[in-house]
This record gives C-alpha cells, structure tokens and sequence, in this order.
C-alpha cells in the first residue's frame, strides 16, 4: 500500500487509515505493533512502561505488607480513568470500597502546576560526578493547554477528585469481603465489560482496579487455584474486550508457588517497597532520600503482538512525593558503591526513562 | 521504643482512619511474650486511670490466662480491683471456650461456673463464632463510656489461642473489623510465631501497624542439645531477650527500633542495645560499580603495573620493555638495545631502535665550521 508521504526507504509501516488520524479518545494512544494504550495516570511510569498501559494487558502490582503505596497507583489509575470518562470497576476487601473514591485525587489546576525544578545540589564537589545525569533528564515542556484533552494527567494527591467527573460515569464498587468465592464477581465483570459501547471502533478503554486480591480477610484467600483460575479468566476477559485491569496483591500471604504463578500471569509486573525511616546508611547511599516514600521495582513490561521482550535500563524506581502532591519516580541516584564486594548489576542507574520506541523502518 | 509504642496506643488513630495495632511476637527461644503483654497492658491501664489517653477503658479477651491472674496483675500495679470495672472489662474465653463446662452444669455434674475472680466478665461460651466475639467486644466497649461514644481499647490475649479454634480468614476479619470499628481506639494482641505456619503469621502482621518481636540475644546453634553451654544460654534466654519493633508510618516508610530488655522479679526493664544491629539498606538498592576509590590491594596493583615505556621512572638504567619480563627480573647487565631471547618456541621481536642511526652530538651547530 503505497503511502503518500515521501519514504527513505522501500519498506514503510503500513498503518491503516484510522491511524492517520489522532485516535478518537483523547485517554488512548497508539503504540508500537498496533496495540493502545492508556494512561497509568504517573507521567513517569508511562515513560518508563514505552506509552502506558497497553488494552488488553493484566498489571500486577506486587505489595509490600508494611506500606500502603500500591494505593498510590492504584489512586492514580483509577482517577485517570475518570477524567478521560473511561468506565471503571474498583474492587476491594473492605466493605464500603466507595469510601476509597473519596480519596481519589485531582488533576492538578494549570497554575499550580510548575514545571519540574530540579533543585542545585547545595554541596558542590566531587559528588557530582555521578549525580550529573539527574540534569540532562527531558525537560519535558509540555504545557497543559486543556486539561481534558491531555493524555496523562498530572495529579494532586492532597486534593480530592472533583464531583463532575464522577457525574455520569460508568463506576461500580464490589466488596469482596463476604464473597465466599470470585465467581459472582468474575460474572459482574464481564456484563460490566460488554456494556461498554464499541461503535464505531470506537474504544473507550474500560478500567478495572483491584486491591489486595490475597487479603486475608476474606473467604477465599486460602482457595488458591480458584484465585488463579479467576485471574485466567480476567486476563481472557481483559485481551477480548480491550480493557486493562490492574490487581495488587502481597506476596508474602501466598505460598511462594503460588506467588511465582501469579507473576507469571502477569502481563506487566510492578513491585513497590516500603524503605527505612531514618535510616542513616541509606541516606548516604541515595540522594534525595529525605523526600523518598519507597522504591517501585519494574519486573515485566507487557509486550502485545511481538516476541520482542522490553529491557529496560533501570528497573528500580525511587517514589517521590514532590511538594507533597505529585507522585514522580525518578532513577535512582547513588553513591559509589565499593565494587569489589558483591555481585553488580550491568545498570548504572542511567536516567533515560523510555525504551526505544522507534518505528523498525528498514 | 516500648514507650513509644504505648504512647502510641494510647493516643489512638485519628479519625476516619484505622486504628493502630500492634502485634507482640515471641517464640519458643525466648518466650518473653506474655510480660511484654502485661507490661504495655498495665502502661495502658495507668494512662486510661489518669484520663490521659484517647480511649476510655480497655477491653481484655482474655483467652490464655484466666480472668484471676489479671485482677492480681492489676492489684500488683496498685489499682483498685472494686473500682476498676469502670474503665477494665475482660471477656473470659478462658473458663469455657467451648461451652463444655455449661453443659456439665446443665447436666449436674458440677456445680457453678464462676471463673474465681471479683472482676465483672462477661464470659464467652463460643469461641469459634467470631461473629459473637466481635459482637460481645463491641457492646463491652459500649459499656466502657456512658453514651457508648467513647473510645476504647481491645486486647487479646492470645490470637494463637484464637487460631487453635478458628481460621486464619476468620481471625483476620475480626481484626480488620475491630480496627476500622469507629468506637476502637486501638488494639494489641500476643502472638507465639512458632505454633503457626508463616502465612498465618504474614496474615496477622498484614492486619497490624506495629509489630514487636522478641528475639533471643544470643542465638544458640544446636537448640535440643543440652550440654551446660547450652542450657545456660537457654536460661539467658528465659530472662533477657532483643525487642525489635517495626512501625508502619503514614508516610509508607518502616521505622525500626532495637531495645534490650530483662526480666526481674521487680518487673520487665528496657533499655537501649549495646550493639546496633546492621541495618540492610545495600539490599535495598542495585549494586553499582561506579568506585572512584581505590582499595589498598588495588593500589598495589597499580604500582607493579610494567608500562611499556622505555623509561620506567623510577631511576633504573634504561630497559626497553618487551613484553616478556617484568620489572623484578632486572638483569644484572643493562642492555641499550633489544636483544631478545630467543625461544625455539616462540617468535623472535628484532628491533633496532630508529635513534640508535644517530650519532650523539651528531645535531651540533652547523655553523660551526664555519670561518668567521
């Protein structure tokens, strides 16, 4: 199919017609091999993930029991889904999980929102060497024009999502506290699901959040195969109807075979750590530890249609709550570490967040 | 940090949110558990008599160890028992857990069913039915504070005691149910590590927001041998142990503290570590080989480095390097050009050095011949 524009070479992507044009919602992009995706609602983590979460993927965040940072994702996925009016199954162990839209934050109003500064080392010195690359990062000048049209929101976490956009949404919240199993809600998503108007190839992106699917609080935690078969079938659910389910659950509550099976059924694998409070020796090894609230782990990035795995040059992500609002996630900076003692990983702690997504033009 | 730890109990979660909980753990080596138990109780119990804390009484299920043995606990700290149901309730699951005792009074065979002690109880015939527990905690608690607002704090005494008759699905529900109950201003129970399997000790921890561990100081390597090495350690063990405390902050960092403690006949005394334990942070972050220190065996190395140079610098009669020899194995007679050794096995380097052409002074001033 011949394309219009003028080519450097013989072969040429052939996109179809449709992608010409910028795709019809203004929550979906596309990305490499015809997939879409959307927003995980952290501008660092859709960098880090080459576009955001792909339709159709099933991401698993693995929890740590001793801090509540999964919440964080999960807040800012969900609230993304809201203000791009995608529909939005949240489910958790508690027994009135609409409280937790109460905590759901806003996207930030443009003249709150400064763009990045990094702040000037106060002692200069030697240590520089090795910070310098904190300074190249992308001084990403993307000016919020209108907030709707954007494609990831930046979020403040300190205030809560206005009322408009929960107006007219497609929002339910199913406890799984007195479940005695998961096939009631497996069918509640599914019908959920195939609400969800497609004319026109017109996808809107459904979102389905779950929160600490292994609590032990309820019934079924201890039925492990009928968890694992639910997640078999979300994850079928998810691929057929385009949408992109993010489930947490913690590790530690599950036998170790079980956990690796779950991490195996993930599309995309995200595991975030709690770090010590005062702890002096990590403080010398990391800068910026005074604002750090933990560290996200990138395991597995979902790769649709390809045989070509993502290899990420960092995979441990500092989580910071810069001015106490926005949740960013930055390498992480450290001090020369004594190389002789230990085993060292090829990564330098480079800061380039994305992975190379250039079109394979031959 | 066990100050700590009761200061936080006592000023309760705030509202809207969880309240704190804090989880006591013990093993076998070290089986301090139940002191530490009854020291933050009887800590909890002076500030609650003082008015000084959140909640407005406690309420003790007590499951382990009979309702007689905390009234002589609370005489021993100077309360009046008489008085003391205004603000101490104790659920008995102790005397009957299982209603079998009311069914031999029922049938005849004994005669009553009082648990010996002058404190009001209330006493649970079925421990298996969380449900009713939770239910029995709540109107306790109730009757703590006149308008049945007021705060109040939950203490178990033993969970293992819980899990021998329940689930661990069960048990965690009615913990999570407690916590995030409006009228519960916080919560702590005893756990024994080692009676359990470790999900459901992960369980449980996943439920608290604090949890203190007592672990022996010294750890003896063969535990069921009893040579007199051993057996004092044991004893050791009976009386000093390691209280570590991990605290789950608002912010999602882990605060971790190290206390000393021993128990004497006067009471339980913590005091700060000798030895500061190390700390994992390196485990935390990758490992960067990004050194610009030198160690000293690295130095070394560098020093014996042969450069291939003519010209060492260190002073000795000029050699030229070829590769083959090393500094050390100077031989006695220096050589201004190459000769190398011949090996019949290897190849043979013939260098004639380009400057060896030209004559010394051979570059004197060529308007020396000159006449002038």
């Amino acid at each position: 199919m011949a394309a219009n524009k003028p080519r450097t070479t013989s072969f040429s992507r052939n996109f179809s017609a449709a992608s010409s044009t910028a795709p019809h919602a203004p929550g979906l992009k596309h990305g490499p091999n015809g997939t879409m995706f959307l927003s995980s609602g952290i501008l660092d983590l859709d960098k880090i993930l080459g576009g955001g979460f792909a339709l159709g993927s099933l991401v698993m965040v693995m929890e740590d029991p001793e801090a509540p940072h999964h919440m964080l994702l999960l807040r800012n996925f969900m609230s993304q889904g809201l203000v791009h009016h995608q529909p939005l199954i949240y489910a958790s162990s508690a027994k009135d999980p609409r409280g937790f839209l109460g905590t759901l934050p806003n996207p930030m109003v443009s003249k709150d929102d400064k763009s990045r500064v990094h702040e000037t080392e106060q002692e200069k010195g030697l240590r520089i060497a090795w910070q310098y690359k904190k300074y190249f990062g992308e001084h990403n000048s993307e000016s919020q024009k209108d907030g709707k049209s954007e494609y990831c929101s930046n979020f403040d976490l300190r205030k809560p999502l206005e009322r408009h956009f929960f107006s007219g949404q497609r929002i339910d919240c199913v406890s799984l506290k007195e479940s005695a199993d998961l096939a009631t809600f497996q069918e509640h998503c599914s019908s959920f699901l195939s609400q969800t108007p497609r004319d026109n190839g017109n996808i809107a992106g459904g979102r389905i959040a779950i929160q600490s699917l292994c609590s032990p609080q309820c019934e079924f935690s201890n039925k492990e195969w009928e968890m694992l078969s639910f997640i078999r079938s979300l994850k079928s659910l998810v691929r057929l109807s385009n949408a992109v389910a993010v489930l947490t659950f913690a590790p530690s509550l599950v036998s170790t075979a079980f956990s690796k099976r779950l991490q195996h059924l993930a599309d995309t694998l995200v595991s975030v750590k709690a770090i010590p409070d005062e702890d002096k020796e990590l403080a010398k090894l990391l800068t910026g530890y005074q604002d750090m609230v933990g560290l996200l782990s990138v395991h597995k990035v979902a790769r649709i249609n390809t045989q070509v795995p993502a290899i990420l040059e960092a995979t441990t992500f500092s989580m910071k709550l810069q001015k106490r609002r926005s949740l960013i996630l930055e390498c992480l900076n450290q001090a020369p570490v004594d190389g002789s003692s230990g085993a060292s990983y090829a990564s330098s702690g480079s800061c380039s967040g994305s992975s190379k997504t250039g079109a394979l033009d031959f | 940090m066990a100050e700590w730890i009761c200061r936080t109990l006592r000023d309760g979660g705030l509202e809207g949110e969880h309240a704190p909980a804090l989880t006591i753990n013990d093993t076998i080596s070290c089986p301090l558990g139940s002191f530490v138990f009854d020291h933050i109780l009887s800590q909890l119990s002076s500030f609650i008599f003082c008015q000084k804390s959140q909640s407005n009484g406690i309420v003790l299920v007590a499951l382990s160890r009979s309702p007689l043995y905390y009234e002589q606990l609370l005489k021993s700290k100077g309360f009046d028992v008489v008085t003391s149901s205004t603000w101490f309730k104790i659920l008995d699951c102790c005397t009957d857990p299982l209603g079998w005792r009311s069914k031999l009074v029922d049938s005849g065979s004994i005669r009553n069913l009082s648990s010996g002690s002058s404190l009001t109880v209330n006493i649970c015939k079925n421990v298996k039915n969380l449900d009713e527990l939770f239910s029995s905690i709540i109107e306790l608690g109730k009757e703590l504070s006149g308008d049945g607002k007021g705060r109040f704090t939950v203490a178990i005494d033993s969970v293992s005691s819980l899990l021998r008759h329940t689930s661990v699905s069960s048990v965690a529900a009615l913990l999570s149910n407690l916590r995030s109950h409006d009228i519960v201003s916080s919560l702590f129970w005893l756990l024994h590590l080692d009676m359990h399997e470790t999900r459901a000790t992960a369980a449980l921890e996943y439920m608290s927001s604090m949890k203190a561990t007592i672990e022996p100081i010294i750890q003896s390597v063969d535990g069921p041998r009893g040579n007199s090495e051993n057996l004092s350690l044991m004893e050791q063990n009976l009386r000093r142990g390691k209280f570590c405390v991990r605290v789950k902050r608002r912010n999602g960092r882990v605060r971790m503290m190290f206390e000393e403690l021993s128990v004497e006949k006067s009471g339980i005394k913590f005091t700060p570590l000798s030895s500061e334990d190390e700390m994992t942070a390196q485990s935390l972050v990758p490992k960067v080989q990004f050194n610009l220190q030198l160690s000293e065996k690295e130095r070394n190395d560098r020093a014996k480095v042969v450069l291939p140079f003519e010209h060492q610098g260190n002073g000795k009669t000029i050699q030229i390097y070829d590769g083959r020899k090393s500094l050390n194995d100077d031989k006695a007679e220096p050589q201004h050009t190459s000769v190398p050794k011949v090996d019949s096995n290897r190849g043979e380097i013939i260098y004639f050095r380009d400057s060896d052409d030209e004559m010394p002074d051979s570059d004197e001033d060529p308007d020396d011949d000159l006449d002038i």
